[in-house]
């Protein structure tokens, strides 16, 4: 699983220290579920993404929420099974296919699902696997399970860069005049890679001694205008209560 | 020959894979301690599996059925579970990336050595020795997926010589090296007084001198290894109309995760169909990114890629040419042999005709199939997709020379033109055709 979504950068995100970081990404990522008012929901969906375009540039952020448009789509497609006995917006043959809390539950989700992803993109992009083991530590996890959170963290993106992989060497085999990929094969063959990644990743672990020891924590200097990185942190998601 | 103080090693060992095919049958060998043995056999004879048996990776998750044991110091090292054998033996794998599990070149070899429980100092002293051993300074921030395949050989030697372990089990780690590392490392192991095991599919002039005695395996036994002069029918290459043109291609690539970028340019590139080229270069020169803008899989910075005059898009050079990337598993992703063949739309009639001609068998399970045989599979699916122009990056790594000599022919007597990557200077001689190389940045005539 050698994929590190880190982009070097000199950002004030990228100088944030990871514990803020961390703790803004959980608050965020929390606090999107207890959300109600329009503004602030269509904020949990743009917050990230403003972060995201003023610490690694905007086809950087494309790329990243290029990859969540087909499960937005996917919402999209499901709005007509969503509260049907609502307000109704689009009735077409007197089969309601929208309703308007369909619709304002679906944004929730797309909101929610973009907001979290977003803020979880940000963290791997602008913070190293080692730093990440490092925060969570800080706030007491144990260290291999500090260590099993940042692989979780990085198995979805790696994921991706795999189907992404796998789609480009099945474009190689299609004939000439065709175009795309193979969808079933390439799906079947993300399936398996990801399924016999997992022993493969306990097993190099291990090789490699996870399990051993019990390492020590590494201290972590504070870094200047910590205090303020945390209130940061705090009232960027507080703030959205605030919102009406 | 030069002799030894004392046993480090003695192993008498017998596995079957889970589907029960035995690859072992009582395999006996022993090491003296500081001895360097060389292992040379056939792909798929069961080198890697030896390595991971005594590193601990088998049976582990993927199960099978080991009998026997390994004897170092008088403790048998197979029923220690693989953290605890870590100061005992240590490996470089064949397949790299199995073994790449974190985000920078630094980390990867942090995590062993604070598992060893070192200090911090002592730790970043190896971490300092090792990259600069194998000369990965400059990539100490650098993300492992942006190294090119000798970087990756290079940091895995560096995370085992950080370890240090009384055994060293290096699976085919001079393939991938360039002619400088692959000299350097072998300037390193003559000097090392730890037990060394080399396993090769291939006989290299880099390991003259470096070795008290080499074995083979054969039917699961190890056995005494007897040089074989191989006689190769001499290459043909049947010259036809298509041409494939590269023209002032410049490609960048950045180091996402460093800020730093190299680049590469190509003032002008040219092969006929039938044609073969040999493309030299050292490690991160850019041989792969080139072959991957000749693909279709990478975009050039500026330039321009022709097949008989016509510019190709990106995506129509996906139909034209076959690149068989370095690591075949990075295009082999479907569950069986047949599978992968099936892909490419051939009927049962050619598929059965391929099958024999590149060895492979037909239920046999992809991700079980030794690199090698991978290797193999990879050039066997490119050679069903009937490609006017292929590359081979670094397919002579993992195959035995008769191997690699079949599967070259059999694209050239196709009329396919084949620009052959390799760090081989023996196989580059042996090959007919121009000779390239990319040295500053620029690809040249040789």
């Amino acid at each position: 699983m050698n994929i590190s979504s880190y982009i070097y950068g000199t950002s004030f995100y990228h100088r944030f220290d990871v514990r803020p970081k961390l703790f803004f990404t959980f608050l965020f990522s929390a606090l999107s579920f207890a959300l109600s008012s329009y503004i602030s929901v269509a904020l949990v969906f743009l917050i990230p993404i403003a972060i995201m375009i003023l610490s690694v540039g905007g086809k950087e952020t494309w790329r990243c929420y290029s990859r969540l448009i087909p499960l937005f789509l996917i919402m999209i497609l499901f709005i007509p099974l969503q509260n049907r006995d609502g307000n109704p917006l689009l009735v077409i043959h007197g089969f309601t296919i929208i309703t308007a809390e369909g619709l304002w539950s679906v944004m929730k989700i797309i909101s929610r699902l973009g907001g979290i992803s977003g803020v979880l993109m940000l963290l791997l992009l602008t913070e190293r696997n080692e730093d990440i083991i490092k925060g969570l530590r800080a706030f007491h996890l144990p260290y291999n399970a500090a260590l099993a959170a940042s692989m979780i963290l990085r198995y979805i993106p790696y994921l991706g860069y795999l189907f992404s992989e796998i789609r480009a060497s099945m474009s190689l085999r299609l004939e000439e005049g065709k175009r795309g990929y193979p969808v079933l094969p390439s799906i079947t063959a993300l399936v398996i890679a990801a399924i016999k990644m997992i022993p493969d990743t306990a097993s190099a672990l291990e090789e490699r001694g996870f399990g051993r020891v019990k390492p020590a924590k590494d201290a972590i200097p504070h870094p200047s205008g910590y205090l303020i990185q945390w209130l940061f942190g705090a009232i960027i998601p507080l703030s959205l209560f605030l919102v009406r | 020959m030069q002799s030894f103080q004392d046993l480090m090693l003695k192993a008498d060992i017998s596995f079957s894979y889970p589907d029960g095919t035995r690859i072992f049958d009582h395999l006996s060998f022993t090491a003296d301690e500081g001895e360097h043995l060389l292992i040379l056999s056939e792909p798929g004879s069961g080198k890697s599996t030896l390595s991971r048996l005594l590193a601990g990776a088998l049976p582990g998750y993927t199960g099978g059925n080991l009998d026997g044991y390994a004897e170092f110091d008088g403790k048998d090292i197979l029923s220690l579970p693989p953290y605890e054998r870590m100061e005992i033996i240590g490996r470089v794998s064949q397949n790299t990336d199995e073994m790449l599990l974190f985000s920078s070149v630094e980390e990867e070899i942090s995590f062993p050595l604070m598992n060893l429980g070192l200090e911090t100092a002592e730790k970043d002293r190896r971490i300092a020795d090792c990259l600069e051993l194998f000369g990965l300074e400059k990539y100490r921030k650098v993300s492992t997926a942006e190294l090119s395949g000798g970087e990756k050989r290079r940091l895995m030697l560096s995370i085992l010589f950080a370890v240090d372990p009384c055994v060293y089990i290096l699976d085919e780690a001079f393939d991938e090296l360039s002619p400088y590392w692959r000299k350097k490392l072998r300037e390193i192991l003559s000097g090392l007084d730890r037990t060394v095991i080399v396993l090769g599919s291939h006989m290299l002039s880099e390991y003259d001198g470096v070795f008290s005695r080499m074995l083979s395996i054969e039917n699961g036994k190890a056995v005494q290894y007897v040089p074989v002069k191989d006689s190769y029918t001499p290459l043909e290459m049947k010259t036809g109309n298509s041409v494939l043109k590269a023209e002032n291609i410049e490609i960048e690539r950045i180091h996402r995760s460093s800020g730093s970028s190299f680049g590469l340019s190509v003032p002008s590139f040219e092969m006929g169909e039938g044609e073969c080229i040999t493309l030299l270069g050292d490690n991160g020169s850019g041989k792969s990114s080139f072959s991957r803008v000749l693909s279709g899989l990478l975009k050039e910075k500026s330039g321009r890629v022709l097949i008989n005059g016509k510019e190709l898009s990106q995506k129509e050079r996906r139909h034209s040419v076959a690149y068989l990337m370095q690591n075949p598993y990075e295009e082999l992703f479907l569950p069986t042999v047949l599978d992968e063949l099936n892909s490419t739309g051939a009927d049962s009639s050619r598929i059965d005709y391929v099958l024999s001609l590149f060895s492979l068998e037909r239920d046999a399970y992809v991700q079980e199939l030794s690199y090698g045989k991978a290797k193999m599979l990879q050039a066997a699916v490119f050679f069903l997709l009937g490609r006017r122009f292929a590359i081979f990056d670094e397919m002579d790594s993992a195959l035995s020379s008769v191997d690699f000599h079949r599967v070259l022919s059999c694209y050239l007597d196709n009329g396919t033109a084949v620009l052959v990557i390799t760090h081989d200077m023996s196989v580059a001689s042996m090959l007919p055709g121009r000779k390239l190389m990319i040295e500053g940045g620029v690809l040249d005539e040789h």
